[in-house]
């Protein structure tokens, strides 16, 4: 239990301020980034039209994610987004269940993967916005519907990112926390197993889901 | 007060703020979760075929309307474990603003959360056809919904990380508390509102998908507007927050600082909660004639604008309290 | 009656804690029992489908059930870590 909120760091003096570095963060994004890449080599590798147990897995991943975002955003678009789309889900999904393997966690756990992930989804967001409609009209439209609206409509914005991060960063490291406190209550007896199961798996899903719809959905609201 | 040192009555103020902060935070989501899951219920028990669709619905509705309580046990995790500087007693009373910001902040955002994604649920099950339509409707009706909760964390991550210790003790205690009240109490009827609203636009789209774009629009604009008075709550905690008092002895000044936090933060939840019925009026009627949609709007913004005069009232005395007394 | 510094520590861990639970049991009970209320309903309308609307009602329940694990643990915390 002392072990709590105790993050190990690897400080870097660079001209008057440090750089930190969130080892456990890192070493865990690594490894997700290892893992997901090793899985597209073997899924792409021989297509087959009867495919095997990895390709089929990629392509379920493909079919329902593409399908996510031609239902949200209009055919160009969709096609331009959907890889990212994919790529996000996948990397979340599997960020949050590397909670599951003993003496690994979850890279999701530290505030600043879901915060670096929500502000890259509102700058493409944004991005997508000022592309589809000039700049004039992406201006023009926090002025809407009265000249006075506009600091309420930026904060608006803002507020998308802190909740879309602070959601997936609360819910995992909830999670953890809470897994951690019944096993130390418990001494590891009976509970734990199935409280991993809930918050790990069951939780981590949806809140990849859920993160990454709201991705999409914030993208198709820029552009229209 | 005397015999204890700082360092006591800070734990006591963090501990009750802590439990204050996830004890409220936790009657909201579960209140509008157990609502999304019981129309998901009723849904498929209309439409049985529809049946995946809508437990996937109810699952992503439900925890959208779980992130304010998740926000409030970030808040509390921070007032247990962390071991705050024992400089002054001002400290005391932030860490219990603080709790209860959160606390307060989450109830309407999670009540309000679970109406759309029940109203989703419901749609699906009369209009499967739009399915995608209704969920990307009612993803953006809550996500905008949550944004009082929003100003709450902030509120609530201001008074935790900045150092109030050189302030005078008295009144900066009133000060913050009712920089807490404020945004917590604030954003409760606006939660509500704008829970309303993105309901009625999410059963508007299943009845007539064909107006969707009109529907979502306008619910936009409500919900905007349902947010002024959390707007209001937020710029009084500022206010109360960042504003140097003089120090004093007498009871009256904290009292009427602490008087400010209460009046806008309770004054901030009707107004808030009777815009969310207008707007949501008006975008179940747009979904129904959709001809009439600029007639509809224009008597929407004047009904919330003389709605949030009672708002109106209590920033103006909020701010007399702080500034004039 | 001289009060110490510890005690009064305590004291508030205990109050924060059954203030925790005590507000957090409240949302779960209403949600839970109008998910409940519903599938009941539900069930009377369309008897044939029972076992997929239990099934629907329990998990909605088990999913608004998470706030209130939230506040268990935070009481646990307030009464036995710190």
């Amino acid at each position: 239990m002392g072990e709590l909120g105790k993050v190990h760091q690897l400080l870097i003096p660079l001209g008057g301020h440090t750089l930190t570095f969130n080892l456990e963060a890192i070493l865990m994004t690594w490894i997700v980034i290892l893992v997901l890449t090793a899985f597209g080599y073997f899924a792409t590798r021989g297509r087959s039209i009867l495919p095997g147990p990895m390709q089929a897995l990629g392509e379920l991943f493909v079919n329902q994610l593409f399908g996510l975002a031609d239902d949200a955003l209009d055919k160009e678009l969709a096609r331009k987004y959907a890889p990212m789309i994919c790529a996000l889900f996948m990397f979340l999904v599997l960020s949050n269940w590397l909670g599951i393997i003993p003496h690994l966690e979850e890279p999701t756990k530290d505030l600043n993967t879901p915060l670096g992930l929500g502000l890259m989804g509102f700058f493409i967001a944004h991005y997508a916005g000022i592309r589809a409609k000039g700049i004039k009209a992406y201006v023009r439209e926090y002025f809407e519907p009265m000249f006075f609206m506009m600091p309420l409509n930026l904060i608006g914005e803002l507020a998308k990112v802190v909740s879309i991060s602070f959601r997936l960063f609360g819910n995992i490291m909830g999670g953890s926390i809470i897994i951690l406190v019944v096993s130390y209550l418990t001494y590891s007896v009976l509970l734990p197993p199935a409280l991993n199961a809930f918050f790990g798996l069951f939780v981590g899903t949806i809140q990849a889901f859920v993160f990454t719809m709201l991705t999409v959905v914030y993208i198709s609201v820029q552009v229209k | 007060m005397m015999e204890f040192d700082v360092q006591t009555w800070i734990k006591v103020a963090a501990f009750s703020g802590g439990g204050l902060a996830m004890g409220f935070g936790a009657i909201g989501a579960a209140i509008g979760e157990g609502y999304t899951a019981a129309e998901a219920n009723s849904a498929i028990s209309r439409n049985p075929e529809m049946a995946g669709d809508i437990f996937k619905a109810m699952l992503v509705g439900q925890a959208i309307a779980e992130s304010a309580s998740i926000f409030a046990l970030v808040v509390a995790m921070i007032l247990l474990f962390t071991n705050f500087a024992a400089e002054s007693f001002v400290t005391v009373s932030v860490l219990l603003a603080s709790g209860l910001s959160m606390g307060l902040g989450a109830i309407g955002s999670g009540v309000g959360s679970g109406f759309p994604a029940g109203a989703a649920c419901q749609g699906m099950a009369r209009q499967p056809a739009a399915s995608g339509r209704l969920t990307t409707n009612m993803l953006i009706g809550s996500a905008v919904c949550q944004t009082p909760a929003i100003f709450a964390l902030v509120t609530s991550f201001i008074l935790l990380f900045t150092n109030f210790s050189g302030r005078p003790v008295s009144p900066t205690w009133a000060a913050v508390l009712g920089a807490g009240l404020a945004a917590g109490l604030g954003a409760i009827g606006s939660g509500l509102g704008g829970g309303l609203v993105a309901q009625a636009s999410c059963e508007g789209v299943a009845r007539q998908p064909l107006t969707a774009t009109p529907v979502t629009n306008v619910m936009l604009l409500g919900q905007a507007v349902t947010q002024t008075t959390a707007i209001y709550g937020l710029l009084v905690a500022f206010v109360l927050m960042f504003k140097n008092f003089v120090p004093t002895d007498s009871i009256a000044p904290p009292m009427a600082l602490l008087g400010a936090g209460l009046c806008m933060g309770i004054g901030a939840i009707g107004p808030g909660i009777g815009e969310g019925f207008t707007a949501q009026s008006t975008v179940r009627w747009i979904a129904r004639n959709v001809e009439a949609t600029a007639d509809l709007t224009r008597v929407m913004l004047v009904g919330q604008a003389v709605a949030e005069s009672t708002g109106i009232y209590s920033l103006v005395i909020a701010l007399v309290l702080i500034f004039v007394v | 009656m001289a009060i110490e510094g510890v005690d009064l520590v305590k004291a508030a861990a205990f109050l924060g804690a059954g203030l925790s639970m005590g507000l957090g049991a409240i949302g779960p009970g209403i949600g839970e029992g109008m998910a409940a209320a519903k599938a009941c309903e539900s069930i009377g309308k369309n008897p044939k489908e029972a076992g997929l609307l239990t099934r629907t009602m329990l998990v909605g329940q088990a999913v608004s059930e998470s706030t209130g694990i939230y506040s268990l643990v935070i009481a646990l915390l307030l009464l036995f870590v710190v």
